[in-house]
C-alpha cells in the first residue's frame, strides 16, 4: 500500500520539482498540493494523509504552526518540515511542534524517500545537513551515563548550566564537565546539536524532551 | 550675614576661575562703595556742624558778654540815671526798644530779679533768671520749654541792678539745630537704604546670575532645557535666560532631529537588509533549489537508464553541476544570514542560541547563551517566551555578533558566555544581555573616538545601536581580565 502524501510549499518551482519526484515514486501517492499554510491545514483535516511535507515559511500559516495544529488535534498525519532554513533552532522548534522529520529542500531524492518512509513508520528523520556530523551513518555514539542523559534533557529545555546544577544538586562545573563529555560522545559541538544527535541516535526520545519541555 | 554672603560669593566666583582673577571680594567692595561715602558724608557733616556750633557759641558768648558789659558801663556812667528808670519809660534808652542786632534781647533787672527795662522778646527772662547764674561770664541756659540761650550778666557799678544780655539759639540757629537733630535719623536711613539696595542687588542680580551660571554649567547641550529662573530677576538677566532657553531648545530639537534621522537611517538600512535577505531567500535560493531538484532527477534517470561507459562523461558533468548548485545554495544562505538571518523570526532566545552555535563553529571557540530564569517564587516574568519583536532581536543579535568578533580578533578569547535576563527596575522591566569573554581585555580608558576614526567602529556601533533603541550599553574591561558587555533595554 502506497504512502499518501500532502505537499505544501508556496514556491511553485520547488513545489513542482518535488511533486514530480513524488509522483514518479510508485510507493508514494501525492494526494494534495497546497500553496499556503491555511490550505494545507484544510486539506490535512480533509484527507488525513500519512505524511505531510510542509514548507516552514508560507503565507497564511507557517509550517511549524500547521504541525502544531496536527499534533494538537491528534491527527494521524506525520509532519515533515521541507524547508530551505538550515537553522538548528528551526529543527528544535519543529520538533517541539510535533514534527517527525526535518528535511532541507536541497536533499537528494534518495534521502527524501528515506525520510518519508521513516516517518510513515513512526520514526524520526533529521536531515544530515542541519547538524554537520549527522551524515556519518557509520558513527556509533558512545553510551551516555544516566547523569549525562539527565543533564542533556534539562539543557534541552533551555535551562542554563547554573539552573541545571541547582536542579540536580551538583556544581556548575560538574554540569560543564558532563556537557563536554556528552558533546564528545555524540560528536557534537553544542547543546542543540548534541540534542539533535541524541534524538537521531535514539539516546533520548522526542517524547522525553517534549514532556520535560512543557 | 556678611560671612554667608562671602561664602556664597566665593562659591560662585571660584567656579569662574577660568575667567581670570577671582572676584572674592566683590560684595565687600560693593558694600564699601555704597556705605563708605554715606558714612563719610555724615561724618564730615557732623564735624562741620560741631565746629560751626562751637564757633557760633564762642562768637555769641563774646557778643553777649560785650553787650552786657557795654550796656552796664553805659547805664552806670549815665548821669541822667539817678535811679533805675521805670519800665514804661524807655525813651532815653532807644537801645532797649530796638533790641540787639542779632536775635536775642537785653534787659536791665533789679537785684531782686524784677525787670526794669527790656527789649522786645525779653519778657520770659523771669523764666530763666536764677540767682546762681554766674556774673560777668557767658552761660548757656535752658528755659522750661527747652529753648536754649546764651546769656551774660553784668552788674551796674552802682550795685542796684544787672544788665542781662542773651541770644536765643532757637532764633539764631533754629534751623541748623533742628537739622542737626535730624542727622542721626538720616544716617540710619542712608544705612538702611544702602542695605536695602544691596539686598535688592543680591536678589535681583547676583542670585539670578548665580543660578544662571549654575544652569549653564550643568547644561548638557542638546539634552536639557534650563528651568525657570526665580521671579524678580532684572530684565537683562531674564533676557539672557530667555536666550539661553531658546538656544538650549534649538539644540535639543536639533539633536532630536539628528537622532531621529540616524534612527531612520539605521531602521531603513536594517529593513533593507531584511527585505534583501527575504528576496534572496524566496527568489534565487528557491530557484537554485528547484534547479538542484531537476539535476537530482536527471542524475537518477541517467543512472537508471544508461550504465554504458559512453554515458559516464555527461553523468560526471551533471554531478559537477549538482556540486556547483549546492555551493550556490550555501553561499546564498550565508549571504542571507549575513544580511538578516531568517531565523530571527524564531524569537530572541532561539536567535541568540542559533547565533552562538554558529559563531562557536565559525571561530572554533566556545560561545554559549544562557537564559537566566527569575528566582523561584518571584513574580518576575522569564525571558523565555518574551516577544520583543524583530527589531530588538536583530539589535541584540548584532551586538552578540560584534562582541564575539571583537573578543576573538582583539582579545584572543577562547570562550564567550552570554546570559539573557529580565529584571525589574524603576519604570518597568529591563531586558539585559550580559556578555563575558576570557580574552585579554583592554584599558578601560581607551579612546573610543580615536578608535572610531581609525575605522574600528565595533564598540561605537554597539553603543549607538543600543542608544537608538533607547537602551544602554556598558563595557567594562581590564587588561588580563577579559571584557564584560552589558546591553540593557526597557521592555
Amino acid at each position: 500500500m502506497s504512502i499518501r502524501i500532502l505537499l505544501a510549499d508556496d514556491h511553485p518551482l520547488t513545489r513542482a520539482g518535488i511533486a514530480e519526484f513524488l509522483r514518479r515514486e510508485s510507493s508514494f501517492e501525492l494526494v494534495a498540493e497546497a500553496e499556503d499554510g491555511l490550505r494545507a491545514w484544510e486539506r490535512i483535516q480533509e484527507l488525513k494523509p500519512d505524511v505531510a511535507l510542509l514548507d516552514i515559511r508560507m503565507p497564511g500559516m507557517d509550517g511549524v504552526s500547521v504541525a502544531q495544529k496536527v499534533k494538537n488535534e491528534g491527527l494521524p498525519t506525520a509532519t515533515v518540515m521541507l524547508t530551505s532554513y538550515d537553522a538548528q533552532q528551526y529543527v528544535m522548534a519543529s520538533l517541539r511542534a510535533g514534527a517527525k522529520g526535518f528535511v532541507l529542500k536541497t536533499v537528494s531524492p534518495r534521502e527524501l524517500t528515506a525520510a518519508i518512509n521513516t516517518v510513515a513508520k513512526g520514526g524520526l528523520y533529521l536531515d544530515p545537513e542541519v547538524a554537520s556530523v549527522m551524515g556519518k551513518s557509520d558513527f556509533v555514539p558512545e553510551q551516555l551515563s544516566a547523569r549525562e542523559r539527565e543533564v542533556l534533557l534539562l539543557a534541552a529545555k533551555g535551562l542554563s548550566s547554573k539552573e541545571v546544577a541547582k536542579r540536580l544538586f551538583i556544581s556548575e562545573r560538574t554540569v560543564q564537565t558532563h556537557l563536554a563529555s556528552i558533546y564528545d560522545k555524540l560528536g557534537s559541538k553544542n547543546k542543540t546539536e548534541a540534542l539533535l544527535l541524541a534524538l537521531k541516535y535514539g539516546v533520548v526520545t522526542l517524547e522525553e524532551i517534549l514532556e520535560d519541555g512543557d | 550675614m556678611l560671612e554667608r554672603m562671602k561664602r556664597i560669593l566665593c562659591g560662585l566666583f571660584s567656579r569662574g576661575r577660568a575667567a581670570g582673577k577671582p572676584k572674592h571680594h566683590f560684595l565687600a567692595f560693593l558694600l564699601c562703595a555704597l556705605i563708605l561715602p554715606s558714612v563719610a558724608v555724615v561724618l564730615v557733616a557732623v564735624g562741620g556742624m560741631v565746629s560751626q556750633e562751637r564757633a557760633m557759641e564762642a562768637a555769641v558768648r563774646s557778643y553777649v558778654q560785650d553787650l552786657a558789659e557795654s550796656m552796664a558801663y553805659h547805664l552806670s556812667s549815665s548821669s541822667q540815671l539817678g535811679a533805675l528808670p521805670l519800665l514804661s519809660d524807655m525813651t532815653g534808652y532807644p537801645f532797649f526798644s530796638w533790641g540787639p542786632s542779632i536775635p536775642g534781647w537785653v534787659a536791665l533787672i533789679s537785684l531782686d530779679g524784677r525787670v526794669i527795662m527790656a527789649s522786645p522778646g525779653a519778657m520770659n527772662i523771669a523764666a530763666i533768671w536764677r540767682r546762681d547764674l554766674p556774673i560777668g561770664k557767658a552761660t548757656r541756659v535752658e528755659d522750661k520749654q527747652g529753648a536754649q540761650y546764651t546769656l551774660a550778666i553784668y552788674p551796674l557799678t552802682r550795685g542796684d541792678g544787672y544788665v542781662v544780655a542773651a541770644v536765643s539759639w532757637d532764633q539764631l540757629l533754629g534751623g541748623l539745630v533742628r537739622m542737626s537733630r535730624m542727622w542721626p535719623v538720616l544716617i540710619v536711613l542712608v544705612t538702611l537704604g544702602s542695605f536695602w539696595a544691596i539686598r535688592l542687588l543680591w536678589r535681583r542680580l547676583v542670585l539670578p546670575l548665580q543660578s544662571l551660571v549654575a544652569e549653564i554649567d550643568n547644561l548638557r547641550v542638546g539634552k536639557d532645557v534650563p528651568g525657570e529662573l526665580g521671579r524678580g530677576a532684572v530684565k537683562e538677566i531674564e533676557s539672557v535666560q530667555d536666550a539661553l532657553t531658546r538656544f538650549a531648545q534649538a539644540a535639543v530639537e536639533r539633536d532630536n532631529l539628528r537622532n531621529r534621522y540616524v534612527q531612520d537611517i539605521v531602521r531603513v538600512q536594517e529593513k533593507e537588509r531584511v527585505d534583501m535577505a527575504r528576496e534572496i531567500h524566496d527568489g534565487p535560493l528557491q530557484d537554485i533549489t528547484a534547479l538542484l531538484q531537476q539535476i537530482h532527477m536527471s542524475l537518477d534517470e541517467a543512472e537508471q537508464q544508461d550504465s554504458a561507459p559512453s554515458a559516464q562523461q555527461p553523468l560526471s558533468r551533471i554531478k559537477r553541476a549538482e556540486g556547483l548548485a549546492r555551493t550556490v545554495v550555501r553561499e546564498l544562505r550565508s549571504l542571507c544570514d549575513e544580511l538578516a538571518p531568517p531565523w530571527v523570526d524564531l524569537g530572541l532566545t532561539e536567535t541568540l542560541t542559533e547565533l552562538a552555535e554558529r559563531l562557536s563553529q565559525n571561530y572554533g571557540i566556545q560561545v554559549s547563551v544562557d537564559v537566566e530564569d527569575p528566582p523561584e517564587g518571584s513574580s518576575q516574568r522569564s525571558v523565555r517566551g518574551l516577544d520583543v519583536g524583530p527589531e530588538t532581536t536583530l539589535s541584540f543579535l548584532r551586538i552578540l555578533q560584534e562582541a564575539v568578533s571583537n573578543a576573538v580578533r582583539h582579545g584572543e578569547a577562547t570562550e564567550v558566555r552570554a546570559a539573557l535576563s529580565l529584571e525589574e527596575v524603576e519604570g518597568g522591566e529591563r531586558l539585559r544581555l550580559d556578555i563575558w569573554d576570557n580574552g585579554r581585555g583592554f584599558d578601560a580608558d581607551i579612546d573610543h573616538e580615536a578608535l572610531r576614526l581609525q575605522g574600528h567602529r565595533g564598540l561605537a556601533n554597539m553603543t549607538e545601536r543600543m542608544s537608538l533603541m533607547g537602551g544602554t550599553l556598558t563595557i567594562t574591561s581590564e587588561i588580563g581580565k577579559g571584557t564584560h558587555i552589558l546591553a540593557a533595554l526597557l521592555v
